[in-house]
């Protein structure tokens, strides 16, 4: 009887792996399917049947790429602008969470409540706004028309916000000031060395919601040198004569920056800091 | 130098008025315990004399500067808060030496000054690790070795040890009071325990609801307790507080007569040690014996007294149940008239 529950058992867990693994094959074959059609021609591609493996014209691929469109400048700017959004988001969502959670002020849980709102409002409806405002700014066509209106995030204060609410207790905070730290030094040497698992998640999603932003440039950049990757390769594709090889290429590119980073990362998600801090 | 005056202190919560005025000199050099029931302003008052919490009226001196705007670091106070309130991220001897970076002391002598502050504290070989690395002990160690690496002019301790088991808040509690000793530096410490006030204060200021009830050194406060909270706070176990007879009980009015107590006493406090067995007196009934091994805690019931007595007699000489004579030490008889203050010891011409 309990021989039998055990091969049951067994039976159940080879089930759920099989089913797990299924939906990790289907998940990663676009992304396998991407890196090999990068290094065929379009004939290759879309002969019958498709190639499954690596092939020999990933250089012939590029050129097309880098004959379309200034390919290396777009990835540039794409990542500029994924940095720059990145590092000014942890900067402020940080300083606007720290203060929403430790501080004291008037009209404090109104403020709150309007950053809140904020994320509310869907957000096709501010791309009209979004184009006016950056208009008249004389915007249009830079970098900082991308990194600068999101770069206090309602999401990324409220994240700050609680992850210093749940690790930082009070206790220390009031410590460093009577050790001699200044506000602001509080908020450098103390609040932001445990904020770091936190300040890690919101950097990688920022850094990957900025390198797949399609609408933002779409809305304030017009020409093609100054787009992003994303608008740029779409750029490739025409109903007529699209250069599929290359355009994978060109994917596979720029799916690698977020490989690198989420394998450099995702040690640093896990790890919890404060742990000892108070008994 | 620590000595610290406070003039009047008051604190108040928008409407609520949590500190009532406090007048208190601890000299310097000295061990001034804070103790009192459970939110009487205590961890307050001594927040406000570190600069953590904003005084609302009065004036804070340490020594003998006006310290009421001063910023906390500026106060020449080191705090040990409950929590310990370690860095996380540092190592032991980077929290011990984080104040002195900050002050800007140079490496090679903040490490001097660590390092003379863990041989005091016996943590020499803890320095690398981090907090969560350490036992509960440990980490307490290295808050009062944060606070004595800044030389400071005052300790301020809110409750250090109340996050420690039994045996280990006897054991640094001994600690502390070598500690105080061997640095001659003025100690403000609050608990809410009196074994440890008793133990660790040269003087002990009883707080309740905001005010000092009474200041004095531990055995003042102990046989001559100047009001009746006080006589009730402090003692172990609680003081027997006897009212004056109203009824026609012949055990109550014979217990009253024993006591010595006169027209204007309203009401007797009598310590349990000084309740005895006696071969002939007032008839009492043990409800209850508790026997700590070295001596019996009894509960009496005496006819027509309010509550229970107690009484704290050597052990192994009733049982519960049992029908017993008491008679009180009257030299020892502490008597308090109608507004609860102790009467100077005419009480009972
Ligand atoms: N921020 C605040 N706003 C309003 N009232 C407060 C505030 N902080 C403390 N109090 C009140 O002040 C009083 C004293 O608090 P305090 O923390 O000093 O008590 P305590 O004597 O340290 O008590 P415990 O032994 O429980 O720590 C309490 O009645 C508390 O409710
Ligand atoms: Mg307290």
């Amino acid at each position: 009887m309990k021989l039998l529950n055990r091969q049951t058992e067994q039976l159940s867990s080879w089930a759920a792996y099989l089913l797990v693994g299924t939906g990790a094959l289907l998940m990663l074959a676009p992304f396998y399917f991407m890196f090999v059609f990068a290094t065929h021609s379009r004939t290759e591609i879309f002969s019958l049947p498709p190639p499954l493996f690596i092939g020999d014209d990933f250089l012939a691929n590029l050129e097309i790429l880098t004959s379309r469109m200034p390919f290396w400048r777009n990835l540039g700017w794409s990542l500029y602008v994924a940095i720059a959004s990145t590092a000014l988001t942890l900067l402020f969502c940080s300083m606007g969470g720290y203060a929403f959670a430790m501080f004291q002020f008037r009209f404090k849980n109104m403020l709150f409540a309007l950053v809140m709102a904020t994320m509310l409002l869907p957000s096709f409806m501010n791309m009209i706004p979004t184009f006016m405002i950056m208009d008249m700014l004389g915007w249009i066509d830079q970098p900082r028309a991308l990194y600068i209106p999101g770069a206090a995030s309602a999401f990324g204060i409220f994240l700050m916000r609680q992850s210093v609410a749940a690790t930082i207790p009070k206790d220390l905070i009031e410590a460093a000031r009577m050790d001699g730290c200044g506000e602001f030094s509080i908020y450098l040497r103390i609040v932001l060395p445990l904020l770091r698992p936190a300040l890690g998640t919101l950097g990688l999603i920022t850094f990957i919601a900025s390198w797949n932003n399609f609408i933002g440039p779409l809305i304030v950049m017009r020409t093609p040198e100054m787009y992003t990757l994303p608008l740029a390769l779409r750029s490739l594709q025409s109903p007529v004569n699209t250069e599929w090889g290359a355009l994978m290429t060109g994917s596979a590119i720029a799916t690698l920056p977020l490989v690198v980073l989420f394998v450099l990362s995702s040690r640093q998600l896990i790890s919890g800091l404060t742990t000892g801090a108070v008994k | 130098m620590g000595q610290v005056s406070l003039q009047g202190i008051r604190k108040n919560y928008a409407e609520v008025s949590v500190i009532k005025g406090i007048d208190l000199e601890v000299q310097d050099g000295e061990f001034m315990v804070f103790v009192g029931p459970s939110g009487c302003g205590k961890s307050t008052l001594l927040r406000m004399i570190a600069g953590l919490e904003s005084i609302s009226g009065g004036e804070l001196r340490i020594d003998g500067v006006r310290a009421n705007e001063l910023r906390p670091a500026d106060r020449g106070a080191a705090m040990v808060f409950q929590s310990y309130a370690l860095y996380p991220h540092m190592t032991v001897a980077e929290n011990m030496g984080f104040a002195l970076k900050m002050a800007g002391v140079p490496k090679q002598q903040r490490a001097a000054q660590v390092g003379r502050a863990a041989e005091v504290l016996h943590i020499v070989e803890l320095l690398a690790r981090y907090p969560k690395e350490l036992s509960g002990g440990q980490r307490q160690r290295v808050a009062i070795g944060r606070a004595i690496v800044r030389k400071p002019a005052v300790f301020l301790f809110d409750e250090p040890l109340s996050n420690l088991d039994a045996a280990l808040r006897v054991s640094m509690r001994t600690e502390l009071s070598r500690l105080h000793k061997e640095l001659a530096t003025t100690m403000i410490y609050v608990t809410h325990d009196q074994v440890e006030a008793l133990t660790l204060g040269n003087r002990i200021a009883v707080f309740n609801q905001g005010h000092i009830e009474q200041l004095g050194a531990p055995m003042d406060l102990y046989h001559r307790p100047a009001n009746e909270f006080v006589a009730n706070f402090i003692g172990m176990p609680n003081i027997n507080l006897i009212d004056r007879p109203d009824s026609a009980s012949a055990a109550h009015l014979a217990l009253w007569e024993a006591l010595q107590g006169s027209a204007t006493v309203q009401r007797i406090g009598l310590r349990p040690e000084h309740l005895h067995l006696a071969g002939q007196g007032i008839p009492a009934l043990v409800v209850l014996a508790e026997h700590l091994g070295d001596s019996s805690i009894l509960h009496l019931q005496v006819e027509g007294v309010n509550g229970l007595l107690k009484a704290k007699v050597v052990a192994g000489q009733c049982i519960t149940g049992q029908m017993v004579c008491i008679a009180p030490d009257a030299s020892r008889v502490l008597r308090y008239d109608v507004d609860g203050r102790l009467m100077e010891s005419g009480g009972n011409s």
